[in-house]
């Protein structure tokens, strides 16, 4: 009973704003701000023949690989840089420097040079989001305790062994935190790219319909990617819970 | 989220500064620069690709070009007054959800999808609705700027320490010096990270805008020079961008380091 009660609550604010929003536009006549039943009436009409099935996944799977270079890149050079205290401080300000510039700014660049193909989008994903990633791997393999360094020196651990079980692990937390910091950014971009100049995805479903004037289909995506960008969110925080269930319960934080 | 910034410089009142840092910093950035010179003469970056010499040069000529100033006030003015907007709702609606508790509970799913929402993915319906405008502009920045204050704005007073609220009750506080001297100093802090969040993401989104649109700006200015293929303007063009970002960041950094000095000092 508290429970649904507790459900009620957080759920009478977000339906009530829906059917407002339903009602309110059901007559409009303003050719710009259609009915929200037919913007999801054209959602639901592309999502079944499939047009926006492949604008998804060419996108998704864009935001996936760039965001794997930009974790996988991160996370190296971030120990490096974790473990090597004269390069972190040698390269400090440029890494500051690098990661202020508007991210947005980069995406005609890297399209003029990569050209309209997928490539660019995965650069595009993969510059933007590596900042975070290595700014937090450098905190988190700072966080590792002096007497486990200590330690894994004593027993002469090998170089190699000593980064992928003491200090990655050490770090991870911080690492999980600065992809999920990332996440985000990376939708941001991947959206940015494509509404630049695209001929695939989620971006080229939006753009290609405002130009052509189909309204409705411009609101039905600008809409499906909010809704995938909170459920990707979402969805990370719920992994990360699952992830990191030991370090959670440790208590270490 | 915390970086890290270990210049010697942190906490003292004059800057000591570290000469052999100093001077391995710019050996390191002159080895970087002549890697790039080296990679362009070997062919291993793209044709288009500008040497170093000629971005140097488009750096300062682009300086003394009145359209570098020009576009350059675009984006300063929407990001500024998009950020001021965001803060100011996102102050007075997030201390208002904090501490109302139906509120809270009501709007909470909400906050949630908001903060979640790529925001840009809106600038196609904007566009229609607004048209190319510097109201558009500003419209997107505090949409996608003000979720951080707000959010910010919500835990910090959701923070609020039961014994001082107590207090304040049992001795029949005022609704304004409640609001002045116990709410507004225990969610300063949180509020504090947010403005500053909040401020590069007010950059993100002007420039954001004005890479995809006819709107000026900087961002209007690297789209036109990479059309016209001037990667040595673009670059440049990018390179004030990142000095844009990154001193509003560290003045940001800065300013909430000294407010809250009182606030560090008491928590350890």
């Amino acid at each position: 009973m508290r429970t649904l009660t507790n459900v009620l609550w957080r759920l009478w604010l977000p339906v009530l704003l829906v059917v407002l929003w339903w009602f309110a536009s059901a007559n409009s006549t303003n050719l710009f701000v259609p009915p929200l039943s037919r913007i999801l009436g054209v959602m639901g009409r592309d999502f079944t023949n499939g047009v926006l099935l492949q604008a998804m996944s060419s996108s998704l799977s864009n935001l996936a690989l760039g965001l794997l270079i930009a974790s996988v890149v991160g996370v190296a050079l971030g120990l490096i840089l974790g473990e090597t205290k004269r390069l972190r401080l040698i390269l400090d300000p440029y890494i500051h420097f690098v990661r202020s510039v508007p991210q947005s700014a980069l995406v005609p660049l890297i399209i003029g040079i990569f050209g309209l193909g997928s490539a660019s989008k995965i650069y595009a994903v993969a510059l933007a989001c590596v900042w975070p990633i290595l700014l937090n791997t450098i905190d988190g393999s700072l966080g590792v305790e002096v007497g486990v360094r200590r330690v894994s020196r004593v027993f002469g651990i090998p170089r190699m062994l000593y980064y992928r079980r003491v200090v990655l692990p050490g770090a991870m937390p911080q690492v999980i935190a600065g992809i999920r910091v990332a996440l985000p950014i990376g939708i941001v971009v991947m959206v940015v790219s494509e509404l630049f100049a695209s001929n695939v995805g989620l971006g080229f479903y939006i753009l290609h319909s405002s130009s052509t004037f189909r309204i409705p289909e411009t609101w039905s995506g600008a809409l499906l990617v909010g809704v995938i960008g909170y459920v990707l969110v979402i969805g990370f925080s719920l992994i990360d819970r699952q992830i990191l269930a030991w370090y959670h319960k440790s208590g270490a934080r | 989220m915390a970086t890290t910034t270990t210049t010697p410089m942190a906490f003292s009142g004059r800057p000591s500064v570290n000469w052999t840092l100093t001077f391995q910093r710019v050996i390191t950035l002159v080895v970087i620069l002549l890697l790039w010179q080296f990679a362009l003469m070997s062919g291993l970056l793209p044709k288009i690709t500008p040497g170093v010499p000629d971005i140097v040069t488009s750096i300062f000529t682009v300086v003394t070009m009145g359209n570098f100033w020009v576009g350059f006030g675009y984006t300063l003015f929407a990001a500024l007054a998009g950020w001021l907007l965001s803060c100011a709702i996102g102050v007075v609606l997030g201390l208002l959800i904090g501490t109302v508790r139906p509120l809270d509970r009501s709007a909470a799913l909400i906050v949630e999808f908001g903060r979640a929402f790529p925001t840009i993915a809106l600038m196609p319906v904007m566009m229609l609705v607004l048209g190319a405008t510097t109201n558009m502009k500003i419209t997107m920045v505090v949409l996608a700027a003000v979720w951080p204050v707000l959010v910010q704005s919500i835990l910090g007073s959701r923070r609020l320490d039961p014994g001082i609220v107590s207090t304040a009750t049992v001795f029949q506080i005022p609704k304004g010096l409640w609001f002045r001297k116990v709410l507004l100093p225990s969610a300063l802090p949180f509020i504090a990270t947010g403005v500053r969040i909040s401020a590069s993401i007010a950059i993100l989104a002007a420039v954001g805008v004005e890479v995809l649109t006819q709107v000026p700006g900087l961002g209007r200015l690297i789209t036109l020079a990479q059309e016209a293929e001037r990667w040595d303007n673009a670059l440049a063009y990018l390179f004030f961008a990142g000095i844009f970002g990154w001193l509003v960041a560290s003045l940001l950094g800065r300013a909430e380091g000294r407010l809250l000095r009182w606030n560090r000092q008491s928590d350890d």
